[in-house]
């Protein structure tokens, strides 16, 4: 039970690093400057949002 | 246009390497067996690349298409890493069931965070459910295996492992993740310079380019496996006494 715990805050301390990191130096942006993003490998980002869909003709 | 060349070299040199790496461990039986866990990242890695390229070509930048292809393949090549960290720790801990134990748990209760703490994103962006979801899940998976990659590194040490090959493939992940998280940080402080922009893009690159080249000498080069126990200390007093 004990060792549970212990393995349960250790993943806790893990993730909060990870997601402090994270809002570090990608999540908050400056002044004048977008979020931007890491991934893996090189290719382009695209935007985020898809672009919407063009509305149906009306008859 | 010398940005263009540099941008289109590093892609496909990235490609063919990790196109020659899988052949050259499928080319054997028992080395395909061996490095199954680098081969499995290297064809993720691969398979992505040549159907994001493919699309973006047909498609454009931005296009629904490429948007959603872009972030499905993010999603798996993000999943498939920290499966790669996963099946590095249990190599690391093969011969001590005691620990591999402690951290099976500890990378379970890990990823139920991540999904628990992109899941407030998720409430928050109903709206656009899949994209905003499937980015903040990529996001927060990369960071922590980024934590859990420098904790692995660390874990080599203190156990004072033999694998020569798990430690350069270990520091080769390592340069994958950590690259573009520097040059990320170092966007930000400079306010989103141009040169600093360009860096950011470019890093992203080199830094594949980097994991793939230390791979590619662990694979080749590095070929004993160590005997997974500890390196033998030669005590102070023997170290005098020898002279």
């Amino acid at each position: 039970m004990k060792n549970l715990v212990l393995t349960f805050l250790l993943a806790l301390l893990v993730v909060l690093t990870a997601i402090s990191a994270r809002r570090m130096v990608a999540g908050n942006s400056t002044a004048g400057v977008s979020p931007t993003l890491v991934a893996i490998g090189g290719d382009p980002v695209p935007p985020m949002d898809p672009p919407p869909k063009p509305p149906k003709p009306s008859n | 246009m010398a940005s263009i060349i540099v941008s289109y070299g590093l892609q496909y040199g990235c490609m063919l390497i990790e196109a020659a790496l899988i052949c050259y461990c499928v080319s054997s039986a028992r080395r395909a067996k061996r490095e199954l866990t680098p081969i499995l990242y290297l064809a993720a890695l691969l398979g992505a690349a040549l159907a994001r390229s493919s699309v973006l070509h047909i498609y454009g930048l931005r296009s629904s298409k490429y948007s959603y292809l872009y972030w499905t393949t993010d999603f798996l090549l993000v999943i498939a890493a920290f499966l790669v960290v996963c099946l590095f720790f249990r190599r690391a801990c093969f011969h001590q069931e005691k620990l591999w134990r402690f951290v099976r748990l500890l990378l379970f209760f890990t990823f139920v965070m991540v999904v628990g703490i992109s899941g407030l994103s998720f409430l928050n962006h109903y709206g656009r459910l899949s994209v905003s979801y499937i980015a903040e899940f990529s996001q927060d998976l990369y960071f922590t295996c980024l934590v859990l990659n420098t904790m692995l590194y660390l874990m080599l040490l203190q156990i004072e492992s033999t694998d020569d090959q798990l430690g350069l493939l270990v520091c080769g992940v390592g340069i994958q993740f950590a690259g573009p998280a520097a040059s990320m940080a170092f966007y930000h402080l400079t306010t989103g310079d141009h040169f600093a922009a360009s860096l950011n893009y470019f890093t992203l690159r080199v830094c594949t380019l980097g994991m793939l080249l230390v791979w590619a000498y662990a694979i080749v080069c590095v070929r004993d496996r160590g005997t997974k126990v500890a390196r033998h200390k030669i005590p102070a007093f023997a170290e005098v006494t020898a002279d």
